[in-house]
């Protein structure tokens, strides 16, 4: 859900809209709701304060005419004021209460009120500010009855003279339960309306977003599809609106990019292609070459020493420069991608004494082999593996300084590792990560030993990487060299243990 | 005296090659262009021809296929890259060997005695492989009565595998024992030849009874007479 809340622009928006849509719904509801409610209090209050007020001065006239009378009379009088209020018809809800003033010694209590409502409905606070009114004073108020009833009322309060009986406090209350119940009916009216329209609100956003959203999803869609290479993936245009407008400039640029990508891939492609070509062309020259420098070679033995040394010389430099191109030869095919792998299984033991027999076919006691009994066999290309165990042995004999070189075979279940470790001169940690560059040398001013191609590490570390391989170098000056190869055993996998660390024991 | 056709369009490299071969012994003929050759190969009629990949006028593979409709004279391709299509677009034309520039010229000398060797070992057995009668004094073999005519090396590879009937050859053995090479070298040398030594002896190539396979170590020789 939460995925899918993430990934949909429609559904966060929709939910937004209709989120916000409902609070300014909520809060202009209330607005309108309190508007109304207070109108419809005014007005109920208006009529209550002048039907109370109109109440209290009739009753007063009616009992100060009746002052001239008996007693009866202003019971009656009294009694009618009180008996009015009728529970249905148009004074429904009105009530009236008559208590005396607190102190009044008057031997007759006309206290009373209408309908079972219950005394507690006046509260004390309001009849203290009744008896000090000059006229009529209103408050809101629970209208009790004794039966448990409670209603909300306006309670309106008017002092009264009653003769021959001192001063009372009369009460009229009105239930606003008919007000209330019409409240609650609006406000349910505007709740329902509210929630109507913000959900029309989110369907109608939905459907625009959708409409929306549609070319933009497609245009997402072949953006995908062109990331993935299909250059030629362009988007529908219908119309001149924006969308349109995006799909041009989509279009547009998938166009260009196909343009730079082919340019870039033809530039390339002549790059390497003039690389190979030369090196093809070298090719030629120097079989020539060779051949006539065999000749003076094998014929040195007639010649004068410095001539005869020369075609020593001429023989073993043409040697070199073979290698050379053989290695630029390699590394053009690295970088046209064009390297291809033989895989078979062999015996990585056996492959690394045949790369020492090469390199060093004399002198063996300089070489401290450790490797375990037995053969291993792994899925290598065995071309590859041979060249880069050539250059490791070729550059730690180069550097030993007349010190031995360890050459370590560890395995753990999934890899092979091959350690080959020379105390000599070393490198610092700022020649690190230079030392697989081409061409690169520790020390300009220093003598080439041997002479080698300067392509060897670079091919070696290529090499490695066809292989899914680790090559690793550590060094420190004066304390030697030493570089670890890792292989995966099989065909196809990767590396995922560590067999020989490449920081010697004792070292760090 | 035997004599070597070379074809080069490298003046300088024919020359050099000239001059090694004569040192070796060889008469030279020098070719640079691929459109001369078969004019001058009627003429002279070599006993080996050394013919460069890139050649003007037509180039090395089209000459050899040129050469191979008329004679089963050994060829020896030279090409500057040993690791291309060219090397099996050269055999697949009928070359028996190549050489990958620059090469060493003693090996070059040597790779040429191999393919001039004449078969001088034992001839006195009537060999026969499948239904195949191998004939090693007149270097020809009868197939259901009729003569197919092969190439030297395709005759060495037969009889080879023909000599040994029960051993299963190493596609490394047939290099050393065939071409005269060390072992592990290219093996599609040995893979392309038996292809075609099959189109030319086998009833049926797709299923062959004469040269069988034998899964993932090499080759061995048909029993005699069993085939159709």
């Amino acid at each position: 859900m939460f995925q899918r809340w993430r990934r949909s622009l429609v559904l966060r928006v929709t939910f937004t809209i209709v989120a916000l849509s409902m609070i300014i719904i909520w809060l202009i509801g209330s607005a309108l709701f309190n508007q109304i409610s207070a109108g419809i209090f005014k007005e109920k209050l208006n009529i209550s304060v002048a039907d109370a007020t109109s109440t209290a001065r009739s009753t007063q006239l009616q009992l100060s005419i009746a002052q001239y009378q008996d007693r009866a009379t202003v019971k009656m009088i009294i009694n009618e004021i009180l008996a009015v209020p009728s529970v249905s018809g148009s004074t429904a809800g009105r009530e009236i209460a008559l208590f005396p003033f607190p102190g009044n010694s008057s031997s007759v209590n006309y206290r009373g009120t209408s309908n079972l409502m219950s005394a507690t409905s006046v509260t004390e606070e309001f009849r203290a500010k009744t008896r000090v009114s000059k006229g009529a004073i209103w408050e809101r108020t629970d209208l009790k009855y004794l039966g448990g009833k409670v209603e909300k009322a306006i309670v309106v309060g008017n002092v009264l003279q009653i003769p021959n009986a001192g001063k009372y406090e009369l009460y009229v209350l009105f239930s606003l339960t008919q007000q209330n119940a019409t409240l609650t009916l609006i406000g349910q009216a505007l709740w329902l309306t509210g929630l109507i329209l913000s959900l029309l609100l989110g369907l109608i956003s939905w459907l625009v977003l959708r409409q929306l959203i549609a070319p933009i999803r497609d245009a997402a869609r072949i953006a995908e599809e062109v990331t993935a290479g299909d250059l030629d993936q362009r988007m529908d245009i219908r119309g001149e609106d924006e969308i349109a407008r995006l799909g041009y400039a989509f279009n547009e640029m998938a166009v260009t990019l196909k343009q730079q990508i082919s340019r870039l891939e033809n530039l390339s492609r002549l790059q390497q292609r003039f690389v190979s070509d030369v090196t093809h062309e070298l090719r030629t020259p120097l079989t020539t070459m060779r051949m006539a420098s065999q000749v003076l070679y094998s014929a040195k033995e007639n010649f004068e020493p410095a001539v005869a040394r020369s075609a020593e010389l001429l023989a073993s430099q043409i040697d070199r420069f073979e290698a050379l191109l053989n290695d630029l030869l390699e590394v053009s095919r690295f970088d046209a991608e064009a390297a291809v792998m033989e895989i078979k299984a062999v015996d990585i033991v056996a492959l690394v004494r045949e790369a020492i027999d090469y390199v060093h076919p004399s002198q063996e006691r300089i070489i401290n082999l450790n490797v375990p009994s037995g053969e291993i066999l792994i899925d290598v290309d065995p071309r590859r593996i041979q060249r880069i165990l050539r250059n490791l042995l070729t550059n730690a004999i180069d550097h030993r300084e007349e010190k031995s070189i360890d050459i370590t075979i560890a395995q753990t279940e999934s890899d092979l590792a091959i350690g080959v470790r020379d105390y000599g001169i070393g490198f610092n940690n700022k020649d690190r990560s230079s030392l697989f560059e081409r061409f690169w040398r520790a020390d300009p001013s220093r003598a080439r030993v041997r002479g080698g191609t300067g392509l060897g590490l670079s091919i070696a570390l290529e090499d490695t990487k066809l292989h899914q391989g680790k090559l690793e170098a550590w060094g420190l000056p004066g304390k030697g060299a030493h570089f670890v190869l890792t292989l995966p055993k099989f065909a196809g996998g990767t590396i995922s243990s560590t067999p020989i660390q490449v920081i010697p024991r004792g070292e760090f | 005296m035997t004599l070597i056709m070379v074809v080069d369009d490298d003046q300088d490299l024919g020359e050099m090659l000239g001059i090694v071969l004569n040192g070796a012994g060889y008469e030279v003929d020098l070719v640079s262009r691929g459109d001369q050759v078969m004019e001058l190969f009627t003429a002279q009629n070599p006993d080996l021809v050394l013919l460069d990949v890139m050649l003007p006028g037509i180039d090395g593979v089209e000459v050899c296929k040129l050469i191979r409709e008329k004679s089963m004279v050994p060829i020896v391709m030279l090409t500057a890259k040993g690791d291309t299509q060219d090397v099996v677009a050269g055999l697949e034309a009928g070359a028996d060997d190549y050489m990958v520039k620059p090469f060493n010229p003693s090996e070059l000398v040597a790779r040429i005695k191999v393919r001039l060797r004449r078969n001088s070992a034992d001839v006195t057995s009537a060999l026969r492989i499948g239904n195949i009668e191998i004939d090693q004094i007149a270097h020809s073999i009868v197939r259901e009565g009729q003569s197919v005519p092969l190439t030297r090396l395709e005759f060495d590879l037969l009889v080879a595998l023909a000599k040994e009937p029960g051993r299963v050859f190493t596609r490394e053995a047939l290099l050393s024992e065939v071409w005269g090479y060390r072992p592990a070298t290219d093996t599609r040398l040995v893979n392309v030849h038996i292809q075609r030594l099959r189109s030319k002896v086998e009833a049926d190539p797709e299923n062959p009874k004469i040269i069988l396979t034998v899964r993932g170590v090499g080759y061995k020789a048909g029993v005699p007479g069993s085939a159709e």
